[in-house]
């Protein structure tokens, strides 16, 4: 397996940040594309030019370097569930949405931690539990303490989030892409020689232009 | 009785069990008739034999594109002086290539060539090597290309022509060990343009399209649809599924797509050839192309159905949908193809990367289908799969008005079809009414004759006297007056 460039060697400006796939979980109608929208687009489901909203692409600068994210959206049905590992497959992050009006789509965001788990090993992929929908918190069935006490049960990144209102979203990302940089300082580029994810990632200088 | 016919069938006489060579030693037929020893060495043999062959072709056939390229390079004057250099170092080179070979690819080549195949070869290189107008013009392109690059250019183009020498002499392994060598080659590939040739990543890429283009057209015959595993049949029991599933609507699956909106069904057509077409490209990257303008095509519909962009809760069933009303060819086999052999860095990332991803999703899906994934009960799901009702019959009243043209023209001679069959069948029913009639009737007639017959028996009674005699009977006849003579009257 390729081994992850951690310190650039000289001309490193020219080359392209870093790829990190991040994938959106969760059940249908929570908000995954909505979010992925107002982070990329900084919109709300108006129309737009753009012809879809289920793969994007956003370059971020962060303190220390800066990386681009390639957002995968997913069918949220229950009836996709069965095929949607193949989604996770090379994937660096996760965010698991579930809409904090609805309980029900919060334990489908457990049953995908699962998912999760059977596909990569422990500290392979960065998560992060995020409840939407906190424009809505008259209706909300799932508290604030319920889904830290579950993030922090598993060890994944907590936020609640609003698309609606474009309430910690883009802080939501950075923390994401904070935590990945992070840990690719830490772990090295010895860590990832995992024959499971042997097509995990192709070199990382090897980034693909988005056609849009 | 027949325990005694068996053994006999089996009988072999001893002198054939020995090993054909003669040495005294008993032979296999897995060794064709040999002993393991004497196979090896006449394996061995031939084995070599081909090897010989083989390099004397690739050789050939080097030279042969050596020679176009210098040509066309010695067209351009300048560059002619350093190329002949390069020419004649490969010339002298060429004695010692089987070690040029191993230096490049160590370990994985070492395996490859002096591994032991007990298989049948090959069929002869030269039927299999045979150049097509297409890849001819892909090398010219290639050649046309690498000439931008110069000396990078001339290193890329030796290091290809080794790359397909080694993948020559690894056709007879698994198709998946001459995947990974093509994806160690590209992963070499790239990061030697990196680190040695210090090609600016964005040039890198292009390069790279550039090189899978060239190898993949030529390898395509060979790697495509390999006879050693069974994606031919994977593709035959996706094909039959999805006939068997042709009945399935855009509302079983909540498409969100409205066909009934001309330009919709406009695009739902141009994703269903985009997906066909995809067949008909060599190049793994092509064939990702077409399932991007696919998936294109597919936002575009359902962004004019729902007037707000699609998201992949909208996407992926439209295109489940659109793979089940295209049925694309051989699709198992392009996906296999597509896995195997396109540069990594493509597939599980970027925009092709996720739309391909779908697509497995989608057959994936496909093949999993059942009741509760259409939101159907059990016996309806049953009765359509074994096509006994289609629900579109059933809705076509509905169905003829957003079809297009041809749909409804079709559905209106269905109709006509129908009620011809009926009249058929009434005209039939009225034919075997009437034959039933006439079979009644001649019977009828026939029975009532034969009541008459018998009611009324014909007894003809012998005439007891000759005519003559007609009176005779006449009891008194003595009584009656002598008959009148006839008397003469002269008058």
């Amino acid at each position: 397996m390729a081994q992850k460039d951690t310190t650039p060697p000289p001309g490193a400006a020219l080359r392209p940040p870093r790829v990190f796939k991040l994938v959106l979980l969760g059940s249908g109608s929570v908000g995954k594309s909505s979010l992925a929208l107002r982070y990329v687009k900084n919109d709300f489901k108006s129309i737009l030019p753009t012809v879809g909203c289920a793969f994007f692409t956003k370059v971020v600068h962060m303190e220390a370097a800066s990386l681009k994210f390639e957002i995968w959206d997913t069918a949220g049905q229950e009836k996709y569930h069965s095929v949607c590992h193949l989604y996770l497959r090379g994937a660096n992050a996760a965010l698991l949405v579930y809409d904090i009006t609805s309980k029900d789509s919060f334990v489908r965001a457990q049953s995908w931690l699962k998912d999760l788990e059977s596909e990569f090993l422990p500290g392979e992929v960065v998560v992060m539990l995020l409840g939407n929908k906190t424009d809505l918190n008259k209706e909300r069935e799932v508290t604030f303490e319920e889904g830290k006490e579950f993030a922090e049960s598993k060890k994944l990144l907590f936020m609640e989030t609003s698309a609606r209102l474009n309430h910690q979203v883009t802080e939501a990302f950075s923390a994401v892409a904070r935590e990945l940089l992070q840990r690719e300082e830490t772990v090295g580029p010895t860590q990832k020689e995992n024959a499971r994810v042997a097509l995990n990632e192709g070199p990382p200088r090897q980034v693909r232009c988005c056609a849009h | 009785m027949s325990l005694k016919s068996e053994r006999r069938g089996i009988h072999v006489d001893q002198s054939e069990l020995l090993c054909k060579k003669g040495c005294g030693y008993y032979g296999n037929s897995a060794w064709q008739g040999f002993c393991s020893k004497c196979w090896r060495e006449e394996y061995h043999r031939a084995r070599q034999k081909q090897i010989q062959e083989d390099w004397e072709l690739a050789e050939r056939l080097q030279r042969e594109e050596e020679e176009a390229f210098a040509s066309s390079q010695s067209n351009q004057g300048a560059q002619s002086l350093t190329f002949s250099k390069f020419e004649e170092k490969k010339t002298n080179e060429k004695t010692r290539k089987v070690t040029t070979v191993k230096k490049f690819f160590s370990a994985s080549s070492r395996v490859g060539s002096k591994k032991e195949i007990p298989e049948v070869k090959a069929p002869s290189p030269s039927i299999n090597r045979q150049t097509s107008i297409e890849t001819d013009r892909v090398s010219k392109e290639f050649i046309e290309f690498l000439k931008t690059y110069h000396k990078t250019g001339q290193e890329i183009y030796k290091q290809t022509k080794l790359f397909l020498e080694a993948m020559h002499y690894k056709r007879e392994l698994s198709i998946e060990e001459q995947s990974e060598f093509t994806q160690d080659f590209y992963q070499n590939m790239a990061e030697r343009m990196q680190t040695r040739g210090k090609v600016p990543p964005e040039r890198v890429e292009k390069i790279m399209d550039q090189i899978e283009k060239y190898i993949m057209t030529r390898l395509y015959k060979h790697v495509f649809c390999p006879e050693t595993t069974d994606d031919e049949k994977k593709d035959l029991a996706i094909q039959k599924r999805i006939r068997a599933l042709h009945w399935v609507t855009p509302q079983m699956l909540c498409v969100p797509v409205n066909e009934e909106i001309p330009e919709v069904s406009d695009m739902v057509v141009k994703a269903i050839t985009d997906i066909i077409e995809m067949d008909s490209k060599r190049v793994p990257r092509d064939k990702l192309g077409c399932i991007t303008r696919c998936s294109q095509h597919i936002f575009t519909a359902i962004r004019i159905t729902k007037s707000e962009p699609a998201s992949a809760d909208d996407f992926l069933p439209t295109l489940i949908y659109i793979v089940l009303k295209g049925n694309p060819p051989r699709l198992q086999s392009n996906i296999q193809y597509i896995t195997r052999f396109c540069n990594p860095s493509r597939l599980m990332t970027g925009e092709d990367g996720y739309y391909f991803t779908n697509l497995c999703c989608a057959v994936a899906f496909i093949e999993k289908l059942d009741a509760q994934s259409l939101n159907l009960s059990q016996e309806d799901f049953d009765r359509y799969m074994s096509g006994q009702t289609s629900p579109r019959k059933q809705e076509s009243e509905a169905w003829s008005p957003g079809a297009c043209l041809g749909v409804k023209q079709m559905y209106k001679n269905l109709d006509l079809l129908s009620q011809l069959n009926e009249r058929q069948e009434r005209i039939m029913s009225e034919a075997k009414k009437l034959e039933k009639d006439l079979i009644d009737w001649t019977d009828g007639i026939a029975k009532e004759v034969q009541d008459i017959v018998e009611k009324y028996p014909l007894d003809i009674k012998p005439p007891n006297q000759p005519l003559a005699a007609i009176d005779s009977e006449n009891v008194e006849n003595d009584k009656l007056p002598p008959p009148l003579q006839p008397q003469v009257y002269a008058g």
